[in-house]
């Protein structure tokens, strides 16, 4: 059975003469590529907590010493961890693909006085601050500085 | 609880924001080398042995961004979680997993912020 969405969402200030049927969410929302899109970015909040708490995992066995930190990344490298990681780096690429392409569109049509940057400059200035931080990580933990 | 989480809402979304625009920004990286390169043996001799790993993570600089990746992805998953609970369970229990949702993303950042002071 559909069932209302949000009742006031599309409530006028002042009714219209115009009588508009309430919004509805369709019953088959879930398989619609679109929405289905949409609830997979909200799913990557899963791995995403999960990568958090592991990274505690990760700070307590650094305080911990050696031991803890060999027994970590022995766990790490088990089937199960390894798949995790690459399902959370699959999320965080996705993520970050969907979100730098909304942000510009959600920007405010003036910040104070200023206008802000043209969509295309905001995106393409995500994606070097992006790309640009993943390759001082990886410059950085991967070992090659300093 | 809705009314708490309502009051709540600008510093919890400060911190959805920053968990979105910063974690992600933050996660592959840290992903590629600390999950899945070193365990597996890909990166350099040492480059993610205890020693270095240590020195890197007890830098400031090491400390704020580890912090990050602790706390910023909680945050960032707590409140996708809750609108996605929200859509799946209508809005009825959502005060109660909302709350649920961050207490978790909370206790975990105080946490982090534990165990970055005390590396």
């Amino acid at each position: 059975m559909a069932r209302p969405s949000h009742p006031q969402a599309m409530t006028p200030h002042r009714p219209g003469s115009t009588r508009t049927a309430a919004p509805q969410v369709p019953d088959d929302f879930w398989t619609r590529r679109r929405m289905l899109t949409y609830l997979l970015f909200d799913a990557t909040g899963l791995p995403y907590m999960l990568v958090g708490l592991l990274a505690l995992r990760v700070a307590f066995a650094l305080g911990r010493g050696p031991e803890a930190w060999a027994r970590l990344m022995q766990d790490f490298s088990h089937p199960l961890y390894v798949a995790f990681h690459v399902l959370a780096l699959i999320a965080a690429v996705f993520v970050g693909v969907r979100f730098f392409r909304l942000f510009p569109k959600a920007q405010p049509p003036r910040i104070g006085p200023a206008k802000p940057p043209p969509g295309l400059l905001i995106h393409a200035g995500l994606y070097a601050a992006w790309l640009g931080l993943t390759l001082v990580l990886l410059i950085v933990l991967g070992g090659l500085w300093p | 609880m809705k009314t708490l989480l309502l009051r709540l809402e600008p510093v919890i979304w400060l911190l959805f924001g920053a968990g979105i625009m910063v974690g992600t920004m933050l996660l592959p990286g840290y992903l590629l080398t600390v999950g899945l390169g070193a365990p597996l043996g890909l990166l350099p001799e040492g480059a993610l042995g205890y020693e270095r790993a240590h020195a890197i993570a007890s830098n400031p600089i090491g400390r704020l961004v580890l912090l990050g990746i602790i706390a910023l992805p909680l945050w960032k998953g707590a409140h996708h979680l809750r609108a996605l609970f929200a859509d799946w369970l209508g809005h009825g229990p959502d005060g109660l997993i909302g709350s649920l949702l961050y207490a978790v993303a909370a206790v975990g950042s105080l946490l982090g912020i534990y165990a970055v002071l005390t590396l």
